[in-house]
């Protein structure tokens, strides 16, 4: 077999081999697997029993799901930040802290949303209650 | 952490297709030291970027908390990196192996598939900046 060829298998099986470690190594990083799927069950069962959301309140979900999920969760009862459910700020405050971030904590999403869209998420965040 | 470990395999794999694009459009009967000097420049390259890229990964890895998806931007920035990383892995192996041996066919592959990882790494930053930075 010629060099190249058996360079190009030993170079896919390491490949392979180190995704493989990395997506094996991964679920120990994750802070209680057992406890994020307890907790997955839990709101899969209060999801179902919620209304369906429409209109601004449906678009803020999905402006969510783009650039808030990562940090508060899926379900926005908080990860690396804070759980978002029963906000007691106003709505000029969440928009401050959307617009602004927050030193250290939180980026800025001045940027990448507009005032209708910082709207649309507030019109989502009223929406989750305990 | 992630943000600095990142820019290392970044600028490598970028720097490593660049220089092996210059020896292949270097002339052919121009100073072969000339050409031997940027293959070589693009044999270290990558294999430091794939070093680097463990470094990368790791830190990623701790500060997503083990999340090898994610959702949103998150996912984006990942979409690209699962793919670049595999293939900077490879391309690495494929040229720790062959070093001065290839063929010029395998050569023009292997530059195919250096550049298709800078690119993929290329929209893997881009990404996490936006993660990171932009919101």
């Amino acid at each position: 077999m010629r060099i190249e060829a058996k360079a190009a298998l030993f170079g896919t099986a390491a490949a392979l081999v180190l995704l493989g470690v990395t997506f094996g190594l991964s679920p120990f990083l994750q802070p209680s697997i057992a406890a994020a799927s307890k907790q997955r069950s839990t709101n899969i069962a209060s999801a179902a029993a919620s209304p369906a959301l429409e209109g601004e309140a449906k678009r803020g979900r999905s402006l969510f799901d783009r650039n808030c999920a990562h940090c508060h969760g899926d379900d926005a009862r908080g990860d690396e930040g804070p759980n978002l459910h029963d906000l007691t700020k106003t709505d000029a405050r969440i928009t401050r802290i959307v617009k602004e971030g927050i030193k250290g904590e939180m980026p800025r999403f001045g940027a990448k949303l507009n005032d209708a869209d910082v709207e649309a998420l507030i019109a989502y965040l009223r929406t989750l209650k305990s | 952490m992630h943000g600095g470990t990142t820019h290392f395999p970044i600028a490598l794999v970028m720097a490593s297709a660049l220089f092996d694009l210059a020896s292949f459009l270097v002339p052919e009967n121009s100073a072969r030291t000339r050409r031997a000097g940027f293959q070589a420049a693009g044999f270290c390259t990558i294999v430091l970027g794939a070093l680097g890229a463990f470094g990368a990964v790791g830190s990623g890895l701790v500060m997503s908390r083990g999340q090898l998806l994610g959702s949103g931007d998150l996912a984006r920035h990942h979409l690209f990196l699962w793919p670049a990383f595999a293939m900077l892995i490879g391309l690495a192996t494929w040229r720790l192996i062959v070093q001065n041996r290839g063929s010029a066919r395998g050569f023009k592959i292997y530059l195919a598939g250096s550049m298709l990882t800078a690119a993929l790494m290329a929209a893997a930053g881009y990404w996490g900046g936006e993660l990171l930075l932009n919101g």
